[in-house]
């Protein structure tokens, strides 16, 4: 294999897919990037052997051909070069010299063909979607996932395609965030599935605003194949997490009594402002609820308190109830309307946020003392 | 670092009668049922267990591994009392005790080792005169052997306690935990009961070193206790002890005045204890993160099962709810009862607790639902 790429190419490549790689020692080539060159471009992988990334970049091939070399190694020599082409010329052993200008490097590589084969599908469906509209969705319902590995149903996003509708959910048993979008569903491509959240975490890294997302499912295995104007980015390939998820729509309330029209940006903003007088051990705020007026309260004995008032339209009747001010805080930073909806029943129920885009959050309370 | 010691009497039972009647010593004594009836051993002493009896092995079975055997009843009140003079004996210590039944205790040395100024590199090296001396004074003080096991933590010092009975004393070093474990077999880690060893076995784990080495994940096999097993496989265990203090479960029984099985009749007993447990935990502020039923049927024999819950209940209706639950998942009425008895455990306050979303109980894996 040989190669010329210009050094912005090889990073943009590298940045790309070293997030899955491990520092696991028991298989060393997992340390590595596989490397294709073929036609005019690179095309590099990394895997943890959960989760596969692929990109493929520009690059000059002078001779088509497969390696892998130690992932952070080439990166750091690559981000230290100054700016220019990268000459990299691998032998029969898997030595990759690297040449940029005066400075010459051999790196030690194993050979591609003990890299892990990338996952296959066999009988897969699709379903396309805009990166950018994934991608907001993955920003309406990313944070509410579980990292409680006692829940592992729970330690993903669930997709579901059906009824024309994409719908993504994320719970951890305390709060639920859903989100759906028209979509264009063949009928026999109705599916659901988890996606486990290192997955996630790579898609929502790697996602554009611009171009298409392919989302391949299978039986045990998902991708997300990016691409805009004809030109293919990056192909995430992850195992689904295995598991039914729990009936979320069980716990959605049906109605309330009390509903309120906030500014998301000051309600945000007082929030956060409160949160900071809590504590690991009292980590609840108190919202009191009068006519036309929100009190935000939190008090921790051994750090302080704090008081905050909103005054907004509201005709309801008085009453208080607390939560955990980041469950709260959550979807109105991943939210950008002017305004949210607030729904409750009453201290012990749960609560719903909306808004006017496709959204709905509900939270728990918290027992006040 | 922690310092836990765990002491084990030898043989207690057995080991108290011995001692009280010096006719019986060097002599196989078991104490339970006499061989003629039903029932089981309690105890035996260490001239009886050279035939192979075994604690809570049919008392006809031991008669028949061992035809000389003395067969005594058990004098529970003789051993509350002599269980109540060793922890006095055990107290002197000044180091924190949880109390696991009349003859069984882990203590906490970690303090000790630090207020006793020694620059030694291994802490718990410098608590093996403390349990050295814990075993001389119970000897001279009660006349009777205990075997201590020293470790970092409950699940080892279990183990060391019993590595080398009677009258042993086992430190596991935190260097060699991991080969210290690896020959054992799975049942002998901390939760290991016959169902989840069956379980293990036929995923081919039969030793501590099968899961130290198995690369896969527990969970399928196992649920929430899978990963929390992989740690004890490696000598991982930070269960603190329970010093009790507060009361740590609430229950309630009945004895039936006829045995039955009548479902209306037992219905309406489970939401009767129920409405009591929610009606103290409410009292006292609690939220219970396990629930427990208890059968006895007509020949005394008793079973207990019970489930954990993420989430501490709080309501007679969901304490009645997984009582009826339990009764039904493990098909315990299928002869009449002599007594019905439900139960909370893992009490905690409810104040300032985040509540949670209402998914139906079983859809979302619980802390402990094996």
């Amino acid at each position: 294999m040989k190669i010329s790429i210009a050094k912005e190419q090889l990073l943009n490549g590298l940045q790309a897919v070293q997030n899955v790689v491990g520092t696991r020692t028991t298989l060393p080539i997992l340390s590595n990037v596989l490397l294709s060159a073929a036609g005019n471009r690179l095309e590099l992988t990394a895997t943890d052997l959960d989760v596969t990334i692929s990109c493929s970049v520009e690059a000059t091939v002078h001779t088509p051909g497969r390696t892998t070399i130690p992932v952070k190694k080439l990166m750091g020599i690559a981000r230290e070069l100054p700016n220019g082409d990268i000459d990299l010329e691998v032998d029969a052993k898997a030595v990759c010299a690297l040449q940029a200008g005066s400075s010459y490097y051999r790196i030690n590589g194993l050979s591609a063909d003990d890299f892990p084969p990338i996952p296959v599908f066999k009988q897969s469906r699709a379903v396309t979607l805009g990166q950018d509209q994934l991608r907001a969705m993955l920003k309406r319902t990313s944070f509410a996932v579980s990292n409680d590995e006692n829940r592992y149903v729970l330690n993903g996003i669930f997709f579901s395609f059906k009824d024309k509708k994409a719908t993504l959910v994320a719970t951890d048993g305390r709060r639920l965030a859903f989100t759906d979008e028209d979509a264009e569903i063949p009928e026999e491509n109705q599916a659901d599935f988890i996606v486990p959240t290192k997955a996630i975490n790579e898609v929502n890294r790697l996602v554009g605003t611009v171009g298409q997302v392919e989302i391949k499912f299978s039986e045990n295995q998902v991708s997300f194949a990016m691409a805009a104007e004809g030109v293919p980015g990056a192909l995430i390939i992850s195992k689904l997490v295995e598991g039914n998820y729990p009936n979320y729509s069980q716990v959605i309330p049906k109605e309330c009594l009390e509903r309120m029209t906030l500014p998301r940006e000051e309600f945000l903003s007082a929030l956060k402002r409160a949160e900071l007088m809590t504590s690991e051990k009292s980590n609840s705020v108190k919202l009191t609820f009068s006519r036309n007026q929100l009190a935000i309260t939190a008090n921790t004995p051994e750090v302080g308190e704090a008081r905050e008032i909103l005054t907004f339209n509201y005709k309801g009747k008085d009453f208080a109830i607390a939560f955990n001010p980041i469950y709260l805080m959550d979807p109105l930073k991943a939210l950008e309307t002017d305004e949210v909806y607030f729904e409750l029943i009453d201290e012990l129920s749960p609560g719903v946020v909306k808004t006017s885009a496709p959204f709905l959050y509900v939270i728990m309370p918290m027992r006040m003392s | 670092m922690r310092v836990i010691l765990h002491l084990d009497m030898d043989a207690f039972y057995a080991s108290v009668e011995q001692r009280d009647r010096p006719e019986l010593r060097g002599l196989p004594v078991i104490v339970g049922s006499p061989p003629d009836r039903r029932g089981v051993v309690c105890a035996a002493s260490y001239e009886a267990r050279k035939f192979g009896v075994r604690s809570a092995m049919p008392s006809r079975t031991a008669a028949r591994l061992c035809p000389n055997g003395i067969f005594l009843s058990p004098r529970m009140d003789r051993y509350r009392e002599e269980s109540q003079r060793i922890f006095q004996v055990v107290a002197t210590t000044g180091v924190l005790v949880e109390q696991v039944s009349v003859d069984e205790a882990y203590l906490d040395a970690t303090e000790w080792v630090c207020a006793s100024h020694v620059n030694d590199p291994d802490p718990l090296q410098t608590a093996m005169p403390l349990a050295a001396s814990l075993k001389r004074d119970i000897r001279e003080q009660r006349g009777l052997t205990a075997s201590v096991g020293i470790a970092s933590n409950k699940l080892l010092a279990k183990l060391a306690s019993d590595f080398k009975k009677p009258d042993g004393l086992t430190l596991v070093p935190e260097e060699t935990k991991v080969q210290f474990l690896r020959p054992l077999p799975c049942r002998a880690l901390h939760g290991v009961g016959r169902v989840t060893a069956e379980v293990l076995s036929q995923a081919g784990l039969q030793t501590v070193g099968d899961i130290q080495d198995y690369a896969g994940d527990l969970r399928p096999l196992l649920g929430s206790f899978g990963p929390v097993l992989k740690r004890f496989s490696m000598g991982i265990d930070d269960r603190a002890l329970e010093l009790g203090g507060e009361a740590k479960s609430i229950s309630s029984e009945n004895t039936f005045l006829q045995d039955t099985s009548d479902r209306p009749v037992l219905r309406a007993c489970l939401r009767e204890q129920a409405t009591d447990i929610a009606a103290k935990l409410l009292q006292s502020r609690l939220g219970a993160r396990t629930v427990q039923v208890k059968v006895r049927y007509a020949d005394f024999k008793t079973l207990t099962r019970q489930f954990s819950v993420e989430d501490p209940v709080v309501e007679a209706g969901e304490i009645y709810r997984l009582g009826c639950w339990l009764l039904g998942r493990d098909q315990l009425v299928r002869r009449p009862l002599r007594l019905l008895g439900l139960g909370v455990s893992g009490l905690a306050p409810l104040e300032g607790r985040q509540l949670t979303l209402p998914f139906p109980a079983p859809t979302l894996r619980t802390a402990s639902g094996r």
